[in-house]
């Protein structure tokens, strides 16, 4: 099993739980598993397309998947998984 | 509809203005869209601060960890635009997640000046002004 952190903003959708214990051989697998369980989490991670949404990052320990295998990096027992968004901006 | 209480109202223009004519950023945190305290955090723009700023991931992790320790939560995020109005541009647009609110201060001559803020779409398309009270 891997642990999701749920962002304190997504906390509303996914019963006000900080963490969810999710299992998967992939951290595509435990995202599944975690919009499965809570389906209104997932208009808040992925478009209609089921594409991750720009703006989220996905973290598997402090390593942002996009730098490792994405959806197919592996996971093991124990691991922890985090949500956190892109923010940036400007008056340009 | 967001209500800054006053010491994390203070404190946001502080930053603001200390570091002007660079943009700065930061996390509100609070509950019920009442925000209760923010945290300032390094604008980690490799490029020209004075247009834009970037949140490092690693930080807004961190700060939205002590907040789950303390019970509140990130409600939204702030930024500064010097010597520019408090509207949401399209960088800000472009670049603007629909979780949080987005306030911006406009600081102009390195004083506060005015601030609006605003709720973006999912598609990042369009973002509606909330009403502020701070």
């Amino acid at each position: 099993m891997a642990k999701i952190l749920i962002p304190t903003a997504l906390r509303q959708f996914a019963e006000n739980k900080d963490s969810v214990e999710v299992s998967g051989t992939t951290v595509g697998e435990a995202l599944t598993g975690l919009t499965t369980q809570f389906p209104e989490l997932r208009r808040h991670l992925y478009n209609d397309e089921g594409k991750m949404r720009s703006f989220v990052n996905v973290y598997l320990a402090d390593e942002d998947i996009r730098y490792l295998s994405k959806d197919a990096t592996p996971l093991k027992d124990g691991d922890t998984i985090s949500i956190v968004p892109s923010i940036a901006g400007g008056r340009a | 509809m967001i209500t800054v209480e006053n010491e994390p109202w203070q404190t946001m223009v502080r930053h603001a203005e200390s570091t002007f004519p660079k943009e700065c950023c930061g996390v509100m945190l609070g509950v019920d869209g009442v925000v209760k305290s923010v945290v300032p955090l390094p604008n980690v723009y490799d490029g020209a601060q004075e247009d834009f700023f970037v949140m490092d991931p690693k930080d807004l992790q961190r700060v939205d960890e002590d907040a789950r320790r303390a019970g509140q939560s990130v409600v939204g995020v702030f930024h500064s635009h010097p010597e520019c109005d408090a509207y949401f541009s399209k960088r800000d647009l472009a670049n603007s997640c629909p979780w949080f609110s987005y306030l911006i201060l406009s600081i102009k001559k390195g004083k506060f000046d005015h601030a609006n803020s605003y709720r973006a779409d999912y598609d990042q398309t369009r973002a509606d002004k909330e009403e502020l009270v701070y």
